[in-house]
């Protein structure tokens, strides 16, 4: 479960740092990425999923990908498991 | 038509109409001109705001011969297709006032003894007061000058504060006010011609940066820093642009003042065909005094202080902040550390 990263929190109150932000992903048939925000993809480096607090009403079920973009950049991704949204975030 | 008038209203009553882009570089433009053969005429001005300026004549009646022959030298200096107006009184408001009470190209001269009379029939509108200040006064059946000058200057104050006390100061033709000749400059300015308009920030910071390099290599700046800067565009409809920095330390560092004019770039309206950049005012001092030792503990965190404090007054409160960590063995990355906003 991702949190909206659009929602504003008021003004002068702590906010979380490195929140994920929704990214435009397409993807390989495998479900790895080959395209973030219109930018094709090099490499992949790394893959690893996140599941967490399954025990509660925010479940946590992500796959992560580490890649390097065509312009030498390098990314995170996630595939959110519940929203079936993809997100990019500092890992 | 009329000014504030609808723009649906006016062309309904005038179809013919021709609508007019603001250009507010040309028309700043044409000021400084109209400044300059002034001072080349002999008179310190003080402009005020485009379309009022102030000049004292007594260092200069004798040199046309008298007061009426030396304000016929400054309508002359000013040029026929501005519609100029003079006043000329012993204090500023006076002068003001007999200005607008002047025909075009005429002189009114009101003497010192008679400026409480002259001032009585004029409207409250000639005064420097917010319009809610002028509208209360209305209000209360206070319409001239004169009428407000005959209350109690203490019920005045009460009433509607210290800009009140000085506009009943100012309408009792009490207040003298010294006329602060600008300093004479020259002009250092550059523009850039662009073949077509161009809208690409990457390519207007480029022109930028090329007209920044050129006005801080010309010989005239003698080195000096720049404590203000204009830049202004000729835009693609017709229309002119201009915005004027002051920077709160004086700095001929080429990058800071890329970095002060930058962001003004963006507010740019529409596309753009010329590019200028004037240095308004430069800093009489040459070089820049360093720290002799460098500051540390209780100095440094003071300057850091400051900085922040110039940081939050820019971008609004909530600007500054620390990290946390609340949970930094977290497996969700946005769960390890927070952003609290400080207002230390």
């Amino acid at each position: 479960m991702v949190a909206n990263p659009r929602a504003e929190s008021a003004a002068g109150s702590a906010r979380r740092l490195n929140s994920p932000a929704v990214a435009l992903v397409e993807t390989h048939f495998d479900g790895s990425p080959c395209a973030v925000n219109r930018q094709q993809v090099a490499l992949v480096r790394e893959e690893w999923r996140v599941v967490d607090r399954w025990w509660t009403e925010q479940p946590v079920d992500r796959r992560y990908f580490d890649v390097v973009l065509a312009s030498g950049e390098n990314a995170v991704v996630f595939l959110d498991g519940e929203a079936q949204c993809w997100f990019s975030q500092r890992a | 038509m009329q000014p504030g008038m609808r723009l649906g209203e006016a062309l309904s009553l005038c179809p013919d109409l021709a609508l007019v882009e603001q250009d507010p570089a040309t028309a700043e433009h044409e000021w400084e001109q109209l400044l300059k053969r002034l001072e080349d005429s002999g008179f310190a001005v003080e402009a005020a705001a485009v379309g009022c300026v102030y000049f004292e004549t007594r260092g200069i009646e004798r040199l046309y011969g008298g007061l009426e022959p030396a304000l016929k030298r400054a309508l002359a200096a000013v040029g026929a297709a501005w519609d100029a107006r003079v006043g000329a009184a012993e204090r500023r408001f006076a002068a003001l006032a007999a200005a607008h009470v002047a025909r075009s190209g005429q002189t009114v001269i009101v003497s010192d003894r008679k400026t409480r009379d002259f001032l009585a029939p004029l409207p409250l509108t000639l005064l420097p007061v917010d319009p809610e200040r002028r509208e209360e006064l209305e209000e209360l059946g206070v319409r001239r000058l004169g009428q407000l000058a005959g209350l109690p200057g203490a019920a005045v104050a009460e009433r509607l504060g210290p800009d009140g006390r000085r506009a009943w100061s100012l309408a009792r033709g009490e207040q003298r006010g010294k006329v602060r000749a600008r300093k004479v400059t020259n002009e250092l300015a550059e523009t850039l011609e662009f073949p077509e308009a161009v809208a690409n920030e990457l390519t207007l910071r480029r022109a930028l940066g090329a007209l920044l390099d050129r006005l801080l290599s010309r010989p005239e700046r003698r080195d000096r820093a720049v404590r203000k800067l204009a830049l202004s565009a000729k835009l693609v409809g017709g229309g002119s642009w201009r915005r004027t920095i002051t920077l709160r330390d004086a700095t001929a560092d080429r990058d800071r003042l890329r970095v002060a004019l930058g962001s003004k770039l963006a507010e740019l309206p529409a596309p753009v065909t010329r590019l200028g950049l004037e240095l308004v005012e430069l800093a009489q001092s040459v070089g820049r005094q360093l720290e002799l030792v460098q500051p540390e503990g209780l100095e440094l965190r003071a300057h850091l202080s400051e900085g922040l404090k110039q940081v939050r007054a820019g971008a609004g409160s909530g600007a500054v902040c620390s990290v946390v960590e609340v949970a930094p063995w977290s497996r969700i990355p946005e769960q390890r550390a927070l952003l609290v906003p400080r207002d230390d």
